[in-house]
């Protein structure tokens, strides 16, 4: 990789993220939490604030070592690093805002298992630089919190009537889109409209990657 | 596998629980205090909030419930008895629900706090919002008992968190405020002195 190479594809690399590989909407990865944490807005912009942390700096820690570690045990190695910065998360949000940490800090604890983000660092961070390991992060944590804080908004709005615990519709629409059962559902549609839009507006030009 | 491959690995191990064990201990010790400060600071609020119009509350003692460890206080104005506050737990869907449970000198219950829960977001921690808590006061202890009906003799169950509203109610409040009537009917002399 050049460097002229390298100072472009940073704004495709946060691109690629958000959009062509998605998380949940593209890749499927991490379904569990998002449909777990995503029934109301909060919980979904600060849970996807701490995968955009944890991304980040599991990302550069493991590139800055990606010459250090032995093939052998490098996925035991990843692992203990996505720990470390997941509790380094955990202890933090519990100290710094309580409150949120009460109702979110079931599935922070979670992150350590979330598959997207040992499939970035297996298959990006260990393979490149720092830089383009931190955007990245920076892309895969965006498009996550992209997609929670949309299911969240949907399934908050429509099963509550509710936008950040304010009331905003006097009525309770659907009700079982914040069970889980209506987790599923949302997920599915959602992820449905993600794709005909993208194919509709951002696959034109790009060839052969599906 | 060979000898410097083992050497490398062993390296590799060796720094990184190091380095990580660094972070995570500087972390810890930076963020515990604060922790418990914010512990500390929502109790004695929240044992305010139960019974404002108290000027004075006193811890009377310790008691367990669930193997845990509460407490319990009296509420005193001048020096009168004006109620109790019961530290409670009751066994959730997925966490024990800590609850402080504050009663009149005739055990009613005047209020209840929910300190700590991990229940479902968005279904039983719905315990912690103002329409469910609210349904407490007055009732006695005949009367913390569950209905998924429409209730306002007894207590209304959160649409789809049965669990967690009788675990509040039938579990926490209810051996709360049994444990504190007895205590203090049963054993009344033991507090005369105070």
């Amino acid at each position: 990789m050049s460097a002229t190479n390298e100072e472009i594809s940073y704004w495709e690399l946060i691109k690629n993220g958000i959009l062509k590989e998605n998380t949940i909407f593209k890749l499927a990865l991490s379904l569990c939490p998002a449909i777990a944490v995503t029934n109301n807005l909060k919980n979904g912009v600060f849970m996807g604030a701490a995968v955009i942390f944890v991304q980040v700096m599991v990302n550069l820690t493991i590139s800055a070592m990606r010459k250090f570690i032995h093939p052998r045990i490098r996925l035991p190695i990843f692992m203990l690093v996505i720990s470390g910065w997941v509790t380094v998360v955990n202890l933090g949000m519990d100290a710094v805002v309580p409150d949120v940490y009460r109702s979110v800090g079931l599935y922070i604890q979670l992150i350590v298992a979330f598959a997207s983000i040992l499939a970035r660092a297996e298959m990006f961070a260990s393979k490149n630089t720092i830089m383009p390991s931190m955007f990245d992060g920076i892309g895969m944590g965006l498009g996550f919190m992209f997609a929670l804080v949309t299911i969240s908004f949907f399934r908050e709005l429509i099963g509550k009537g509710m936008l950040w615990g304010i009331p905003i519709i006097n009525a309770k629409p659907l009700l079982i889109l914040v069970l889980p059962a209506g987790g599923f559902f949302a997920v599915g549609i959602l992820m449905a409209a993600f794709n005909w839009m993208y194919a509709k507006y951002f696959s034109a030009g790009q060839h052969g990657s599906h | 596998m060979t000898g410097k491959d083992i050497i490398k690995i062993t390296l590799n191990l060796v720094v990184i629980y190091l380095i990580g064990g660094l972070i995570l201990a500087v972390v810890y010790a930076k963020s515990s205090p604060i922790r418990f400060k914010n512990n500390v600071i929502a109790e004695q609020k929240a044992l305010k909030e139960l019974i404002p119009e108290a000027d004075k509350i006193e811890k009377l003692g310790d008691w367990e419930i669930h193997e845990k460890a509460a407490k319990y206080w009296v509420a005193k104005k001048g020096n009168d008895t004006i109620g109790y506050i019961v530290q409670s737990f009751g066994k959730g869907y997925s966490s024990y629900i800590k609850t402080l449970i504050a009663v009149d000198k005739d055990f009613r219950v005047q209020k209840v706090e929910i300190l700590d829960e991990k229940e479902t977001p968005g279904l039983g921690d719905e315990v912690e919002t103002p329409a469910f808590k609210g349904q407490f006061k007055g009732k006695d202890l005949d009367h913390l008992k569950v209905l998924k009906t429409d209730t306002t003799e007894y207590i209304q169950a959160i649409t789809g968190a049965t669990i967690s509203s009788r675990a509040v109610t039938e579990d926490a409040v209810a051996n709360g405020v049994k444990f504190i009537r007895e205590k203090i009917q049963g054993g009344g002399t033991a507090h005369v002195g105070h």
